[in-house]
């Protein structure tokens, strides 16, 4: 079941357009964002909104690579592993991921608090290596800086 | 003018196609793996590229148009070299499990790697693997096998409007999956079967059973289960038929298939078949041989009409008969047992439907071709579900609508939900108080002429409904009807498609007439549905109590004169009984005798207790059949006979299409009915002497003004349209006979807390004949009782809850489905299940205008059952 | 050269419309509310300006096709779906300088008679759909945007679409694919979208500094335009510079401002002061050139007389440390990840040509691989539905004409590479 606010917010996006699927991948980021993933029942349950088939809806959903069909952790890694990243130091960084937080690309840790995901360029190569959290972009990343960044998003800052 | 040359051909062409096409034309085959005729070009495969001369690329030819002066080279080295490497390249994700797969043989890759391939893919790396799914009773998916050439996707969207399944994921990870997981939530067309070009989507039903080189032969023939008549090739091994498909060139259906017709046949091999005849000794029915069977009938039937004269005994003619059946049937019953008391369900909507139509518009006026509905600009749908009753002229509707060509329905119509701009959903027996709003709308913006005619002077006559006074009468807020009419109005030539649920009441004739009414002002089409395969050749065939072959009346005394004549007998003047008043006659004795030929009277005619009882009262009852009915348990004799697929003759489809029934495989045990009917006519002194339907159908060529010179080969030709070559019956334009409706009795409301019960038309099941067939019941085995939202939560009914449906007539057990679009105070119960049909618990009043069963106003009372529920899959 | 795509940029509030405004903002606007809509088009036209998205088709024909369609609506889309990679020319026009791409499609929705427009950015651009929604909320207010603008009677309407990840979706049919709600895979052409586009209306679809660059074609005149950078296609052109440069970043350049010149001159050199091995001129897709082809001018006429394309602009520079093929690898997986799997050489093709490539970059290639890797790009080459296929090809068959003893050294030495 869609709650009021996520259905107060998709019926806003509906008034945007003609035609009510346009506004799917929309609908799809507010339930997203609202509960991390989109389940097969939210896909139902949004496919009757959205005046699609849950299938279409499922469709057009795998398609686009951030809309998690998987359950993710409370915070959403995406770091960039594409040319100037790469180049400039995006092994580095991975690693030093994956050893703080224990888990390699497509994983959750163990405690649910972050899903690591690789990105194809997040349009921030003057900043190379970077990555994304959730909304917020870091660039010119070192292993040094980690610490730091991932203790913003730690339990106690919640 | 277009000119191109293609492999040094050169063609011209009125208007610019695909190189495909083109090619297609000069007899030159590009290999393609995506593109289907059925389907919008994709340009997904890369299998059909061609060189251009002046163009440096290869062109995809299914999406690349010719214009003027364009050379094509289509198997250059170039292009070999480009199809070697595509193969290849498919190859990579492509399980190579020929030998075990069943499309080996028909498989299109398969053809085509044989033709270009590489001996050997240079591709070293491990396949993607994704187990096959059983999980589905019809459809096996392989995903290994799958080349994501999307036809299936886009055949189902697109063509079939189901969307119940999808490409999901990207790149090479990107699979053909429904929704619902393991199992399909679709209407099982199989239409994606047909269009797999490789082994991904395939039908269990038919898995390991044979291969496509064992077809021995191939018999194109019309499908058996309803009106619409779609063309099917059987594919016959041994004396069995082993598979059903569409041939996409051919006939109507053009490649397309509803669930019934691709899976549905196989009834035809159910052990439960009636294998030998019997006849009723102490008590039970005993086999015994044909000629007893004969001699008995004859006997029966000698005594009573001389007892009681051929008035007591009457006929049930069948819309799964051939025409020809059909046609020995009633003259049987009227030259040899000398009575017009023929008729058959045919005669409970479809027939007084069209009658009525043509007392209006004249003869043939429902005769429209069924491929002109996703023509048309506009649909209007009442009375019934046409993607439930005839689910490929559905297809046409939704077609249409995706087209943007606007659709409205009145009434619960689910298989149109999405494709209808306009849903009115009226309160039980209140259309008429619709549809009296809607003409009254139509005609203050499109005003009679001042020159009438005299059906415009009729329409001019009913009373006007204003839509505040429908509003209230049928719940319909005002605004919605006229939304409607905005859309109606816009109309020129809309096709209109009338169903049986509109027909089939007490107000049936005021229902005809307004949708008359409304036709002529939107100058519609008319399109009957028709829920079996020959309706429309019962009418033409004579199998009514008041028509002779050819729709002429038998009140007409040349008519009857001259048919008489044709073989020196002479024509009872008295008009027949209908079919409701023969179970009437024989409940209050008046008829003695009962001649049923491939119909389960005590199933498909409401009140089923009454029926029986009506059955059993009788001197003889006669059931040809091909399985045991809750009929043959009443009857004195039961006759087998030949099925569908063994036999020859013709179906005359709801635009008045007639059609080639072929033989395809030889009867277990049964014989053609009209073959029983010429024998037990034969002892009664009159020999038809019939070799073969071919005599039967050469003497209605002459017989029926409508049918003259009419032969197989005609109907080969696909084209063999209403009138044939004959004469129709000259309109006489002083329509008389209609009774004005009392709009003030229309316009009266249904009362609020009854629920009234009603007939739900499954899209899986047909009559009491599906349940024979495995298929259908693998996919459909448990009647549901369908009810609205409201009406479950008054209950507190959930879906897959059971519940009890009481009548006057007597309860029945079901489990509950919730459909919020349905009416709060209904309940729709299918009519295909033994013992818990609609019908045993439906009641009905007899229409005097139709003399036929109406089905109004039956209340139910509704309780809820505390008992397990069980899984409920709709 | 005055910059006028990133003017005012390095003002903290150059989102605000006031700041905008003072700045000179908007007078175009006006201006082309004063011209009758074939007149802007016909400026637009004059000006040579070409679309900066990467294929460089001229924006003046373009539209022109457009308004020559008869039927209505019509629709403006801005394409700001930036996805290749080392691009990121658009990010401040989406982030510093909103208004003037609002102001660029509201002149452009004028000129085409259009009454919609939708800005389709990226998923990975969050920041960006808070600063253009609010920078459009701010110009309905200044009455810029909605049905009288500028008291004038001209309707548009503007508003912002994400995407959600999916490289292919800048192509312009997959992008209006992807606007009306699906999977968004190119459509076939013809029909073009200037005929048969979103919602099957004629249809406009063009790059975000394509539209910044229609005010500045007004405000200085079509002939003054035209004599800025090259003269077959001739404006400012922002480059993204990326990878071993002192000073990467965006920069506003006359069209046809030379490789060497932007690297040596305006990004201040390789880091370190380390020899160039090689550079990637204008996004993933185009060839790579090695270090002794860095004359060449960038722009679209130049550029593929050099053997390479000006694609979006987006510079990518690597030093003599870096394995290339491993760039080549990298680049690879990125085509493979982003094929939508619509046709077949993409769909498999890209995934052979990845697993090829990971083996002669994991030490355990084999003699023939190089030639089998080329012979799979050929077959990809020129047969997929897109250029997506295209450009996966491009990447392998030009690192391999270029740095063809790298690979071998891989294969011959059997260099475990990182991957």
């Amino acid at each position: 079941m869609l709650s009021e606010k996520e259905k107060n917010e998709i019926e806003t996006e509906l008034k945007q357009y003609e035609h009510k699927r346009a506004a799917c991948v929309e609908a799809l980021k507010i339930m997203q964002h609202s509960r991390g993933w989109v389940s097969d029942d939210g896909i139902h349950d949004l496919a009757g909104i959205l005046g699609m088939t849950p299938d279409e809806l499922d469709g057009v959903a795998t398609f686009y690579s951030l809309i998690f069909r998987k359950p993710v952790g409370r915070h959403v890694i995406l770091i960039c592993n594409t040319i100037s990243c790469w180049v400039m130091g995006y092994n580095q960084v991975l690693r030093s991921l994956n050893e703080r937080l224990g888990i390699g690309l497509g994983d959750t840790s163990a405690d649910g608090r972050f899903t690591l995901l690789p990105v194809p360029c997040l349009g921030a190569c003057d900043q190379a290596p970077a990555m994304m959290i959730d909304n917020e972009l870091y660039g010119d990343l070192t292993p040094e800086k980690m610490d730091e960044i991932l203790g913003k998003y730690s339990w106690e800052r919640d | 003018m277009i000119t191109v040359t293609i492999n040094g051909k050169q063609i011209k062409l009125e208007k610019p196609v695909s190189i495909l096409e083109a090619a297609k034309m000069t007899g030159i085959k590009i290999p393609t793996l995506c593109h289907h005729k059925s389907l919008e070009a994709y340009g997904g495969c890369r299998l059909c590229l061609v060189e251009i001369e002046k163009m440096p690329r290869l062109q995809a030819s299914c999406t690349q148009y010719v214009t003027d002066g364009m050379v094509v080279w289509t198997e250059t080295g170039r292009v070999v070299e480009a199809r070697k490497a595509m193969l290849e390249f498919l190859l990579i994700n492509h399980a190579l499990d020929c030998p075990y797969c069943d499309k080996a043989g028909e498989c299109d890759l398969q053809d085509l790697v044989m033709k270009y391939g590489p001996a050997a893919g240079r591709f070293t790396e491990g396949k993607r693997k994704h187990p096959e799914s059983y999980d589905d009773p019809i459809i096996v998916r392989n995903m290994e096998r799958c080349i994501s050439c999307t036809r299936c996707v886009r055949m189902c969207s697109k063509v079939q409007g189901a969307s119940a399944i999808s490409m999901v994921n990207r790149t090479s990870k990107t699979f053909v999956e429904p929704f619902s997981g393991g199992r399909y939530n679709c209407e099982y067309c199989g239409n994606c079967i047909n269009v797999c070009p490789v082994g991904a989507i395939m039908s269990r039903l038919h898995k390991h059973t044979y291969r496509p080189w064992f077809i021995e032969k191939t018999v194109d023939t019309v499908c058996s289960f309803c009106g619409v008549g779609c063309s099917v090739t059987a594919q016959i091994r041994g004396n069995s038929i082993v598979r059903i498909i569409p041939e996409s060139e051919k006939g109507l259906n053009r490649g397309l298939l509803c669930n019934r017709g691709r899976f549905g046949y196989d009834y035809i091999s159910n052990s439960g078949r009636l294998k030998s005849p019997m006849i009723r000794k102490n008590g039970s029915l005993q086999e015994t041989t044909w000629s007893e069977a004969f001699m008995y009938i004859a006997q029966k039937i000698k005594e009573i009409k001389e007892k009681n004269g051929g008035a007591a005994i009457a006929g049930v003619a069948s819309g799964r008969c051939t025409n020809e059946d059909n046609y020995v049937f009633q003259k049987f019953m009227r030259l040899v047992v000398g009575s017009n008391n023929i008729d058959s369900i045919a005669g409970f909507a479809y027939a007084p439907a069209r009658k009525f139509f043509e007392k209006i518009f004249g003869q043939g006026v429902t005769a429209n071709p069924i491929q002109g509905i996703s023509r048309s600009d506009g649909i209007f749908v009442i009375g019934g579900d046409p993607t439930a009753i005839n689910p490929v002229l559905g297809l046409q509707i939704r077609a249409a609508s995706q087209k943007d060509i606007p659709v409205a329905t009145v009434g619960y119509a689910p298989g149109l939900k999405g494709f209808a701009a306009n849903r009115l959903i009226p309160k039980p027996s209140t259309e008429a108080a619709l549809l009296a709003a809607l003409l009254t709308e139509m005609l203050k913006r499109k005003p009679l002429p001042a020159e009438k005619t005299p059906f415009e002077e009729i329409i001019g006559k009913i009373q006007p409904v204003s839509l505040n006074e429908a509003e209230s009468a049928c719940g319909i807020a005002s605004g919605e009807i006229s939304a409607c009419v905005d859309s109606l109005s816009g109309m020129t030539n809309p096709a209109l498609v009338i169903g049986r649920d509109i027909i089939q009441r007490s107000e049936g004739q005021a229902n005809l007439l307004l949708l008359a009414a409304l036709a002529q002002a939107l100058n519609g089409r008319i399109y009957l549905s028709s829920e079996l395969p020959n309706e429309q050749g019962l009418i033409d065939m004579g199998c009514l109590p008041d028509m002779l072959p050819g729709g002429r009346p038998v009140a007409v005394d040349s008519f009857r004169k001259r048919y008489g004549e044709f073989f020196n007998a002479e024509v009872p003047s008295a008009q027949g009984l209908s079919l409701m008043e023969m179970v009437e006659g024989a409940h209050s004795g008046n008829i003695k005798a009962l001649y049923v030929m491939g119909e389960n009277i005590a199933f498909n005619i409401p009140d089923n207790k009454f029926v029986k009882d009506a059955l059993s009262r009788l001197e003889l009852l006669v059931v040809q059949d091909i399985f045991t009915t809750e009929t043959t348990r009443f009857a004195h004799v039961v006759l087998p006979a030949a099925s569908w697929a063994e036999r020859e003759g013709s179906y005359t489809n709801l635009e008045g299409r007639m059609q080639h029934l072929k033989k395809a495989i030889d009867s277990v045990a049964g014989l053609e009915d009209w073959k029983i009917i010429a024998e037990v006519s034969k002892v009664l002194g009159v020999d038809m002497n019939y070799r073969d339907s071919r005599d039967i159908l050469a003497e209605i060529a002459k017989v029926s003004p409508l049918h003259k010179g009419v032969t197989y080969e005609d109907m080969d030709s696909g084209e063999c349209m209403w009138p044939y070559k004959g004469e129709p019956l000259r309109h006489d334009l002083n329509i008389v006979g209609i009774d004005m409706p009392d709009m003030k009795a229309l316009l009266k409301k249904p009362e609020k807390d009854k629920v009234y019960i009603g007939v739900d038309k499954v899209l899986f099941h047909s009559a009491s004949l599906s349940r024979n067939s495995f298929a259908l019941n693998s996919i459909y085995s448990e009647p549901h009782a369908k009810i609205g939202k409201n009406l479950a939560a008054k209950l507190s009914v959930a879906s897959g809850d059971h519940i009890s449906i009481s009548t006057g007539a007597g309860a029945i057990e079901l489990a509950a489905v919730i459909d919020s679009d349905m009416p709060d105070n209904i309940v729709l119960v299918p009519n295909n299940f033994e013992g818990r049909g609609a019908f045993r618990v439906m009641g009905w009043k007899m229409n005097a205008a139709f003399k036929a069963p109406a089905l109004d106003g039956m209340e139910a009372v509704l309780k809820k059952l505390e008992r397990v529920s069980a899984e409920v899959s709709e | 050269m005055e910059k006028y795509l990133l003017r005012n940029i390095e003002n903290p509030n150059s989102a605000d419309i006031n700041e905008y405004v003072k700045a000179g903002g908007y007078k175009a606007l006006a201006k082309a509310m004063d011209m009758k809509p074939a007149d802007i088009i016909e400026q637009v036209k004059k000006s040579g300006l070409r679309g900066r998205g990467g294929a460089g088709f001229p924006t003046g024909m373009k539209w022109a096709f457009a308004a020559a369609d008869p039927k209505m609506p019509k629709y403006l889309l801005c394409n700001a779906d930036e996805g290749e990679p080392g691009t990121f020319k658009d990010r401040p026009l989406l982030e510093k300088n909103p208004h003037l791409l609002i102001e660029g499609m509201i002149i452009s929705g004028h000129a085409l008679r259009a009454k919609y427009g939708y800005i389709y950015l990226r998923g990975e651009y969050p920041q960006a759909k808070d600063i253009l929604e609010a920078a459009i909320k701010q110009a309905y207010e200044k009455k810029f945007l909605g049905d009288n603008i500028l008291g004038r009677g001209v309707k548009f309407d503007l508003c912002v679409h994400q995407g959600a990840g999916a490289y292919i979706c800048g192509e312009e049919t997959a992008l209006i694919e992807s606007l009306e709600g699906r999977r968004g895979q190119p459509r076939i052409k013809p029909p073009f979208p200037v005929n048969e586009g979103f919602l099957a209306k004629p249809t406009v679809v063009n790059n975000v500094e394509t539209f910044s660059n229609v005010p500045y074609v007004l405000e200085i005149g079509p002939e003054e335009y035209s004599k800025i950078g090259s003269s077959d296609c001739p404006g400012p052109k922002l480059f993204s510079v990326s990878g071993h440069v002192k000073k990467p970043g965006v920069y506003e350049l006359p069209m046809g401002t030379t490789l060497r010149d932007i690297i040596y001159t305006h990004c201040g050199g390789v880091t370190g002061d380390k020899k160039l091995k090689a550079v990637i001129p204008g996004g993933i897709s185009t060839p790579v050139l090695p270090a002794d082809k860095l004359d060449c001018p960038m722009d679209f006429v130049n550029m593929p007389k050099h053997g390479s394309m000006l694609g979006s602009g987006a510079v990518m520079v690597f030093d003599e440390t870096v394995d290339l093929p491993k760039v080549c690898l990298r680049a690879i997986k990125f085509f493979e990840h982003e094929s939508c799997g619509k046709c077949t050489p993409c769909r498999e093709g890209i995934g052979w040509m990845r697993s090829i490539l990971g083996r002669i970059c994991g030490g355990t290639g084999n003699a023939g691989d190089i030639d089998l890797l080329l012979e799979v790009s050929k077959n990809v080459m020129g047969k997929t539905f897109c250029p997506l296929g295209d450009g996966a090809a491009t990447v392998v068959q030009n690192f391999i004409k270029n740095f063809r003893n790298e690979f071998e050294a891989h294969i011959n030495n059997k260099v475990r590479a990182e991957r």
